[in-house]
């Protein structure tokens, strides 16, 4: 008996518990998804990232200015990317710089190189996107810098600041063949030896060009042009409900706008 | 006029390494050089089935294969290239099988066939 | 009966649209303006509301509505908010009505969604990871985009879901009703485009079922539409069941080659095997429908296939072996005989790219005696004029026929999809349609004049009743079968057929645009042989008979053992061990439909090409290919290396070869009933009667639908059920 009578309040007070509780914006952006109709568990929290508070993009937005007007000559731009994260766009000359800046500057103190990584984008003028994750355990705060470079041109190495970014840096140039200048020390670092190309270059067939076995006349390891006996497994999940743009979109990405609230509705 | 048309052309560009024609031929040559004093010792380390002769002559056709090469830049990064492998090799990194990959040539097995031979083989046009 | 039903008007409507579009002067209506979310599109009045959100880029999610089925509007799924409507309505029901400002995406309507999602899901099982429907669903994907992410479904007593017992409906369908959402679209497919009234609902509300009413199989030419139909998983494709998932496959866009109609295909492969076939939108041809054998007599590509080349040792047992020998133990044959003791016979599954280079082949021989297969009259303009012996008004030329004259065909079963075209303009315009033949079902009612020849006759020089109708027609259409003219009075028959179009021609008040002579054709090589200038019929090899005979997919067994001299030296090229292979001392495997782009031309004269979607099997290797390397070997090689150059010879020899995708008209009707005129041949007595009157005689009709196990499972399974009591 106890037992219905909690399943018969249950839904009405949880209703009323995020009435309460839920900020306005953050409703929503639950509406988005879920029309509030049909909730019938406890737990309130939506499958999507939680998107921080505003007022902590508007400091991330300050900084971000702050980095711009203390280096005019490198940043070209700075925006919140997927919601809540800082990016600085600098020129490939700037990269150094800006890096030190970041690090040294007692209003950043990012000292920790969380990673380097980089993005083929092979329609571009400058193919490769550089990207240089920092992170300042003082102000708890993650930053992105941005730069961009093609295959012939050089990227200054960041070694001399932050001596972890010297595998990352490694990684880059076997990956994507970026070449980084005064790096102390840059050679492959994943590939094995003799490996042709940059196998993360959009170019690069996933498959690869050669296949590798072991030759019982020659009595080594043999390299051979790619003959797939199997076929390549290739899926493709495209449904033709895919045509619907507006449930496919996350809320708060800035490079979409995000759709106008709708009237609330007693 | 003309000078007008070539610099437009021309573009700038951050160096890697050499700035001008004459460096980059003797950066070149010096990998050359570096692999072919390297030769005889790489030819015993790895029992190469092969004399100095032949490598040095397969060492020749391998940069004779880029002789055309005209842009800096190209040729600045085939020499980092070359002088990371020559590193790998003279080290002992590598191991006798990566070695023998330089010896090895696909070329030869894509040959051009007439109609016949690739009925034959079943492949397709 | 069907003829006229109420909703169906809405979609005649359409039709109707389309055809004012075509030219007709139905006089302009005034479009309607409707908002779609704020945003104005101006549509024809009569249309659905969920029709003007598809013009404004909005697609309404639905489950029961389908375009070329009558509305039902039993979902509830395409709900959507109207202004000033108090509660949400039905988009695929609604007409449009001016000014309405429709909302796709407000809360009311999102709300609406959900509820109906959440209602079809407490009664839809959870076995979404043994579906076959999986990666295709509608349900599936519309949960996904429209529904809720949590559900009030509680199942504490463990009382169960609805479940629903499972029906046999054939060998083809696999039904697990359980999973059903009672969309009735497979009713409606089945009651509407099929003509077979097999289909229904039993019970209501919470009990309710779709089923045949009793255990019985669902029977029709056309049943396996009903499987892309279903938008869940309750009708699914038996033969398929459990062996690929539709995200891991590979689709290739193709054309069938079962009949002569050239459908428009899908061919889905995984791992170098057909794992299943669908049909591709072709407004012109198949709109989205494909019949059984289509659909299901792809597992003969896989039976009895020629893997490697035979050739017959002393004992007289053909022996497997390499292409080489073959070929010299042809090339040896081939240069000791003279080239006019040299024929050749092509069957009726080869592509034009083959049948250009077997031309060539044996003309550089000296031999002139290639043949087609199928017979065709040769008297009269015979095969010299196109028109003779193509489909002239086209098949979507049935839409605006107003009379349909029928000899000795019966388009059910020898082109499923023109006799679902005829049913549609049947109810939708009123089509008149009469047969001279024996009596068959064609699905819908038509006028039956009578089997014997003498009709025909009596129609030809109009002293016929029917010539009176015939002649108040705009639009009549005369359609002789091909299996009408493989009699021996064949041309005496086209000559009456061509005399009877001719005078309608002059007589009624059609115009000068409008073709009346149609021939149906039932292979799909026939025409591009016939455009190629092959000799139709085997007569010419029965009068000299030759010392080589190289058969080309001839599978028919319209020459056998006895029709050649005792020494005659047989090869046989193809891509099943069939009667051709039987009879051969040399067999050269050669590849099906799915395993080469070939050019196909359908009977209507529209080139298409089908498309490689598998290697073939083994030593296998494309037709053309073979002849071009034996060419080589015999010593006078054919001049192409390459598909281009093949295309580029078949351009040369008839340009409408290669435009593919269109049909090429033909004209000079006038001079064809004349030379017509000239035919000798009497009619004969015997009745004019179709090969294929029944079900079962319809799934095996090629060397392909014999040597499938699906095809035979068929057979067998109509045969009971003619003999079951429902």
């Amino acid at each position: 008996m106890a037992s219905r009578l909690c399943r018969l309040i249950r839904p009405a007070v949880a209703g009323l518990a995020r009435c309460s509780q839920m900020p306005r914006r953050a409703t929503a952006a639950l509406q988005h998804v879920r029309f509030d109709s049909t909730t019938a568990g406890e737990s309130l929290k939506p499958t999507i990232k939680n998107v921080a508070q505003t007022v902590e993009i508007a400091q991330l937005e300050k900084f971000g200015h702050y980095v711009a007007e203390n280096l005019p000559k490198f940043v070209q731009e700075v925006r919140i990317s997927a919601g809540d994260e800082l990016d600085i766009l600098v020129h490939p000359e700037g990269i150094f710089p800006t890096i030190s800046f970041l690090k040294n500057h007692h209003t950043g103190q990012f000292l920790n190189i969380i990673d380097i990584t980089t993005m083929d984008v092979p329609t571009r003028k400058y193919r490769f996107e550089m990207i240089y994750m920092l992170m300042s355990l003082h102000f708890n705060s993650r930053i992105k810098v941005r730069s961009y470079t093609d295959e012939l041109t050089p990227v200054d190495s960041i070694t001399s600041e932050f001596h972890g970014a010297n595998w990352m840096e490694r990684e880059v140039w076997d990956m994507f063949g970026v070449f980084f200048a005064n790096h102390p020390d840059l050679r492959r670092i994943l590939t094995d030896y003799g490996f042709e190309g940059h196998p993360f270059r959009k170019d690069f067939p996933l498959s690869g060009y050669v296949e590798v076995r072991y030759d019982d006349e020659e009595r080594r390891v043999v390299v051979e042009p790619l003959e797939l006996a199997q076929e390549f497994r290739k899926f493709e999940y495209s449904s033709p409900w895919e045509t619907f743009p507006k449930f496919r979109l996350t809320e708060g990405d800035p490079e979409t706008p995000a759709p106008k609230e709708p009237e609330a509705k007693s | 006029m003309a000078s007008k048309v070539v610099l437009r052309g021309i573009q700038e560009v951050k160096p890697i390494l050499s700035v001008n024609k004459t460096e980059s031929r003797r950066r070149a040559l010096n990998l050359y050089r570096a692999w072919y004093r390297q030769l005889p010792y790489i030819v015993t380390n790895f029992h190469i089935p092969l004399t100095t002769t032949q490598c040095k002559s397969r060492l020749r056709s391998q940069f004779n294969k880029n002789k055309d090469l005209k842009d800096l830049r190209v040729i600045d990064m085939l020499v980092i290239k070359g002088q990371m492998e020559l590193m790998e090799t003279v080290n002992n990194w590598k191991q006798r099988n990566h070695v023998m990959q330089l010896f090895d040539d696909f070329s030869a097995a894509s040959k051009s066939k007439d109609f016949l031979s690739k009925f034959y083989e079943g492949h397709e046009q | 009966m069907l003829r006229l039903w109420p909703i169906g008007r809405i979609l005649g409507a359409r039709t109707a649209a389309i055809t004012a579009a075509r030219g007709s002067s139905t006089g302009v209506t005034e479009k309607v303006e409707v908002f779609v979310d704020d945003k104005p599109v101006y549509v024809e009045p009569g249309t659905t509301v969920l029709q003007a959100c598809a013009e404004a880029g909005v697609e309404i999610p639905r489950f029961c509505y389908h375009d070329r089925l009558s509305i039902a509007g039993n979902c509830r799924m395409c709900l959507v908010e109207v202004e000033k409507s108090p509660k949400p309505i039905a988009s695929c029901a609604m007409p449009v009505m001016k000014g309405m400002r429709v909302k796709t995406d407000s809360p009311v309507t999102r709300k609406a969604r959900e509820g109906v999602m959440e209602f079809l899901l407490m009664n839809h099982p959870l076995d979404c990871p043994i579906c076959d429907q999986g990666g295709e669903c509608d349900l599936q994907d519309q949960s996904m985009n429209f529904g809720s992410d949590r559900s009030r479904f509680t199942d504490i007593n463990f009382t169960g879901k609805r479940a629903v017992e499972d029906k046999n409906v054939g060998p083809l369908i696999k039904t697990i009703m359980t999973r059903c959402i009672h969309c009735t679209r497979c009713i409606r497919f089945a009651s509407e485009v099929a003509g077979v009234e097999d289909l229904g609902t039993t019970g209501r509300g919470g009990d309710m079922q779709v089923g045949t009413y009793v255990e019985k199989m669902f029977q029709s030419e056309l049943s396996g539409n009903v499987i892309d139909l279903c938008p869940v998983g309750a009708l699914t494709s038996k033969p398929y069941a459990f062996t690929a998932r539709p995200w891991e496959t590979r689709k290739v866009e193709s054309v069938d080659v079962m009949d002569a109609l050239g459908s428009n295909i899908v061919i889905s492969t995984r791992t170098n095997e057909v794992m299943r076939i669908l049909p591709r939108m072709n407004e012109e041809i198949n709109e989205e429908w494909i019949s059984d054998t289509t659909r299901f007599a792809y597992d003969g590509l896989k039976r009895q296939r020629l893997t490697s080349p035979f050739v017959k040792d002393e004992s007289g047992n053909l022996v497997a072996t390499s292409w080489e020998d073959a070929f010299i133990a042809t090339a040896e044959k081939l240069s000791a005989v003279k080239g006019e003791d040299v024929a050749g016979i092509a069957g009726g599954l080869m592509d034009a790219e083959a049948l250009v280079a077997f031309k060539d082949f044996l003309n550089k021989m000296g031999s002139e005696g290639l043949c087609t297969e199928e017979i065709f009259p040769g008297d009269g303009a015979g095969t010299d004029l196109r028109s003779n012996y193509l489909l002239n008004t086209k098949i979507a030329g049935v839409e605006e026929a107003d009379i349909v004259l029928l000899v000795g065909t019966n388009p059910r079963f020898e082109a499923p999809l023109l006799n679902a075209r005829m049913r549609k303009s049947w109810i939708h315009n009123d089509l008149k349609v009469a047969m001279v033949g024996s009596q068959v079902d064609l699905t819908y009612d038509y006028e039956h004049l009578g089997d014997s020849t003498q009709v025909l006759q009596e129609i030809a020089n109009g002293s016929h009743p029917f010539c009176k109708e015939l002649n108040k027609a705009k639009r009549p259409m005369v359609v002789v079968g091909s299996s009408a003219l493989q009699r021996s009075d064949s041309g005496a028959i086209h000559a009456a057929v061509s005399l009877i179009s001719q005078s309608v021609r002059a007589n009624s008040s059609c115009d000068d645009n409008w073709k009346v002579l149609n021939v149906l054709q039932r292979v799909a090589g026939q025409v591009a042989a016939l455009d190629l200038g092959f000799k139709a019929g085997v007569d010419h090899i029965r009068q000299n008979p030759p010392k080589v005979l190289y058969l080309l997919g001839a599978d028919e067994g319209a020459i056998t053992q006895e029709d050649l001299p005792k020494d005659c030296f047989v090869i046989y090229q193809g891509h099943h061990g069939d009667i051709g292979a039987a009879m051969a001392d040399v067999v050269f495997p050669g590849a099906a439909y799915t395993e080469k782009d070939g050019t196909y031309v359908n009977t209507e004269g529209r080139a298409q090409q089908t498309r490689m979607a598998v290697t073939p099997p083994g030593l296998a290797r494309n037709d053309w290919k073979i002849i071009r390397a034996l060419s080589e070997i015999v010593g006078s090689p054919l001049p192409y290396d390459k598909l281009e150059d093949v295309q580029g010879r078949l351009c040369e020899v008839s340009p409408n070869l290669i435009k593919y995708g269109d049909a090429e008209e033909a004209n000079y009707f006038k001079q064809a009933q004349e030379l017509a005129q000239l035919t000798k041949g009497q009619l004969d007595n015997a009745p004019l009667q179709p090969d294929i009157s029944i079900l079962s005689d319809f799934y095996m009709t090629n060397s392909i639908s014999r040597a499938s196990p699906t095809m035979a499972k068929c057979v067998t399974a109509t045969k009971e059920a003619a003999a079951s009591k429902y």
